[in-house]
């Protein structure tokens, strides 16, 4: 604008300034083909503002910016900017944004704790819809020493606490807020929420501990019938120290029956209380192995046998393995000697033989083909019984192994024996 | 009155002014006697003595009657029982309890100090004071009593800045630890004498407020039969309003579990029944006891069989397992008058409504034993339901119970 005289009316500077445009052009206009541009770059019609402000594009919005984060302004006005700035980012959802501005905000220590504990507790918010809510609970904890009575940082804290799943916490908090205002509708509903979660989680914890105890008394049932029916049982791990093993022996066993093999297949007791065991059967001479999930403590070898041989398995190369030939032995590996089991016996009769030693809740038998050269050799290197302990019937089968004496390490029956070894290593977890 | 004194021990000698003849036996003068002794800013040790022997006097009915007549030694045991130590406040107030628990003396009492009601109250529900729960079994016997109760609602009503005293009366019950020297059991049946009040119970029930939901885990306080019967007596006497019963069976408030916790065991349900009970009731400890005051279980039963006054409501009851509960508790059930309750509840439960459910229920579950007493007892139930119909009608009772001094 020109200047005035002060003698003239505005009206008069007004028609003078007006008509001076008749001849002249007005130069400070927008550019005909870019005004929306120009437009958008003055700060009153911004309908985005840039996030990084540049002096020397936007020289009105950087002296804007610097009237408004002037550091000689005071503290309060300086943190009341800066709150105000994170609510903005707050309403635009940009959380992270609001919580670098509450905090700028705090670090100004401004004096008024009424504005300190509205930008904890705004700060508490943002945090909270960023899933912080250990760090929005700190806020709001510091929001209510300065202001105890704050109730946005009371409903705030107390949900919170809920998504913390601190459900006693969080109906406390409810139940401060509630003294302050007793209508509060989001203190009413966050509790009746807490509550019920409360409920269900003590019925949960009350649900477990009933499994838990269920199969604690499963399993002392299953150590009691292993007991009563004197099958010994040894831990895994051998070579621990001696002391240890006996009282350590119920606790690894009970661990034993809580846990499977990798097959999964376990210890069971049947309605009638006879027991069924995973048996692991040792083909030494081909290295092959199989389990028997569920052998009935009273069924027969010869039974599983049958079923397990119906077909010679594939890698029975010479097609030997048929349930008439197979002879069944375990090892007593303290002394290094082999039982020989007929095939007619129950597994409950060659569990309970003195010398049987159950390793890892899983019998294990080596199988192989009586009349073969492989079960010769494998034999020659051991002392083999034929075990005393079972019916007569059967003594004419196998009086050939009785010439064998053992002869000095054999290297292929080693090697079988430490396959064995290794198999029986790998099988539970103990 | 003499041989009060002795029990006493030496007190009585102690009391006797001197000078004045010991002659004068008449029961009246003697006790006028004391009231010198029972003013404020008497002597301690004299004061704590008469009112040892107030107290004294206070446990016998004569003495009671005798007390009733003197309305300034009234008046001075109201002033020592507020009175801050070394007043004996706890004994005044004992022997007031003592004289409260007759209904007959509450007109003396009130017209010896009509402000009494109020001034207990504060008592009561001061944080800080020691005697507050006496205070309390104070009003609980007062407001057994129409007119007393009234007063007493009068004064809660009396709006301080931010809370009303019902709202202060239920927090002080509700939360531990609220004061650190008096345990305040005494509250329960003071609240649930208030209840038998309307306004006490809209108070109770409103919707916008979290109140009744906060007395509801009482139910299972363990350490006073007083406080538990107290709440019990309160949540029964709400459930006479029946347009609530939907709101309180709903998931807002939850009354059900909690009505049914204290009479369930440690049942072993199986799994599929599990999941029919709702979440409080299920998998309870091998070492789940049940409410051991027959009375306390007899007006938890009787709440049930109120919110089954409707057919929502009774729906909703059966839905969430009252029976499975009530069955147990039929077949431990010691005592006789709450097994019939018991029986009718379950009777209303597996009544005439079928539900496809339920009537496998009636041919399998409900031992023969029980079916035989029923038709037995169809007679008498008509005239007893009669009679129960006529008093849901009048409306809701006062506590039964009496606070006694100790």
């Amino acid at each position: 604008m020109e200047q005035q005289d002060p003698g003239t009316t505005f009206d008069d500077g007004m028609d003078s300034f007006v008509e001076k445009f008749q001849s002249q052009p007005y130069r400070g206009g927008f550019h005909e083909s870019q005004w929306e541009e120009e437009f958008e770059k003055i700060p009153l019609f911004m309908k985005n503002s840039p996030s990084e402000i540049d002096p020397l594009e936007n020289p009105d919005l950087a002296c804007l910016q610097s009237i408004i984060f002037d550091e000689e302004r005071s503290p309060e006005d300086q943190a009341r900017t800066y709150k105000d700035e994170g609510n903005d980012y707050f309403k635009e959802k940009d959380y992270k944004k609001a919580v670098i501005s509450y905090t700028e905000g705090l670090k100004k220590k401004c004096t008024d704790p009424d504005l300190n504990a509205i930008l904890y507790t705004n700060r508490a918010a943002a945090q909270y819809y960023l899933g912080n809510f250990r760090s929005s609970l700190n806020d709001v904890m510091a929001a209510r020493k300065l202001r105890p009575c704050h109730l946005k940082a009371i409903i705030r804290g107390a949900s919170c606490h809920l998504e913390l799943k601190n459900y006693v916490e969080a109906v406390n908090w409810c139940d401060e807020g509630l003294q302050i205002d007793a209508t509060e509708k989001k203190l009413l509903d966050l509790r009746a929420k807490a509550d019920k979660l409360k409920r269900t989680e003590q019925r949960d914890i009350r649900k477990a501990k009933l499994k838990e105890k269920k199969k604690q008394d499963q399993n002392e049932a299953l150590l009691q019938a292993i007991k009563a029916r004197n099958i010994r049982l040894v831990a895994e791990a051998a070579g621990e120290d001696e002391d240890s093993a006996s009282e350590g022996l119920s606790e690894l066993v009970l661990y034993g029956l809580s846990s499977e093999n990798p097959c999964g297949a376990r210890l069971s007791v049947d309605d009638q209380g006879r027991l069924s065991w995973p048996v692991l059967f040792l083909y030494p001479e081909y290295a092959q192995s199989d389990l028997v999930s569920a052998f009935h403590e009273d069924s027969r070898f010869i039974d599983h046998l049958m079923v397990m041989f119906g077909e010679t398995p594939s890698w029975d190369l010479e097609q030997k393995y048929c349930p008439d030939n197979l002879e069944v032995y375990f090892e007593d590996e303290d002394r290094e000697e082999l039982y020989c089991v007929p095939p007619s016996s129950t597994l409950l009769q060659v569990l309970q033989h003195p010398r049987y030693f159950v390793k890892a809740l899983t019998p294990t038998f080596l199988v192989c083909v009586g009349s073969s050269g492989f079960c010769r050799n494998y034999l020659r290197g051991k002392k083999v019984h034929q075990g005393q302990a079972f019916p007569a019937s059967w003594l004419g089968r196998s009086c050939c192994l009785l010439e064998l004496q053992p002869l000095g390490s054999d290297r292929r029956a080693l090697a079988g024996l430490h396959f064995a070894l290794l198999l029986l290593s790998s099988v539970p977890c103990l | 009155m003499g041989e009060d004194a002795g029990d006493r021990g030496s007190s009585a000698d102690g009391l006797a002014p001197v000078g004045l003849p010991m002659a004068e036996t008449s029961p009246k003068a003697e006790a006028a006697k004391l009231l010198p002794f029972l003013a404020l800013g008497e002597r301690a040790d004299l004061q704590a003595a008469a009112a040892q022997h107030v107290l004294a006097l206070s446990g016998s009915g004569p003495g009671r009657t005798l007390l009733a007549g003197q309305a300034a030694l009234l008046q001075a045991l109201v002033e020592l029982a507020v009175a801050p130590p070394p007043a004996p406040a706890r004994d005044a107030a004992r022997a007031l309890v003592n004289l409260a628990a007759d209904p007959g003396l509450h007109k003396p009492l009130l017209a010896a100090e009509p402000r009494l009601p109020v001034r207990l109250l504060g008592c009561a529900l001061d944080p800080h004071w020691p005697w507050a729960e006496e205070a309390a079994a104070v009003l609980a016997n007062l407001s057994r009593e129409p007119v007393p109760c009234a007063a007493l609602t009068e004064a809660l009503a009396a709006t301080e800045p931010g809370e009303s005293g019902l709202e202060r009366l239920v927090r002080a019950l509700c939360t531990p630890g609220y004061n650190a020297r008096a345990p305040l059991h005494y509250l329960g049946p003071v609240l649930s004498n208030l209840s038998q009040r309307p306004a006490t119970r809209a108070f109770l029930l409103d919707r916008n407020r979290c109140v009744v939901q906060r007395l509801l885990t009482l139910t299972q306080y363990p350490d006073s039969s007083v406080r538990r019967g107290g709440v019990v007596g309160t949540l029964r006497n709400c459930c006479f309003e029946h347009r609530h019963h939907e709101w309180l069976l709903g998931p807002e408030v939850d009354i059900l579990p909690f009505l049914l916790l204290p009479l369930a065991g440690p049942e072993d349900f199986s799994e599929e029944e599990m999941e029919r009970l709702p979440i409080d009731l299920q998998y309870l400890p091998p070492d789940k006891q049940r409410e051991p005051d027959a009375d306390i279980r007899k007006m938890l039963i009787e709440t049930i069989m109120l919110l089954t006054a409707t057919a929502p409501g009774r729906k909703q009851v059966r839905d969430q397992g009252a029976y499975l509960i009530l069955r147990e508790l039929h077949s431990w059930e010691p005592e006789p008058d709450v097994r019939v309750t018991c029986e009718k509840l379950i009777q209303v439960l597996i009544g005439d409504e079928p539900e496809r459910g339920l009537e496998n229920l009636l041919e399998v579950q409900v031992p023969e034993e029980i079916e035989r007493q029923l038709q037995q007892q169809d007679h008498q139930e008509r005239e007893q339901c009669e009679r129960e119909q006529q008093e849901l009608e009048l409306g809701p009772g006062p506590q039964a119970e009496k606070a006694a001094s100790t």
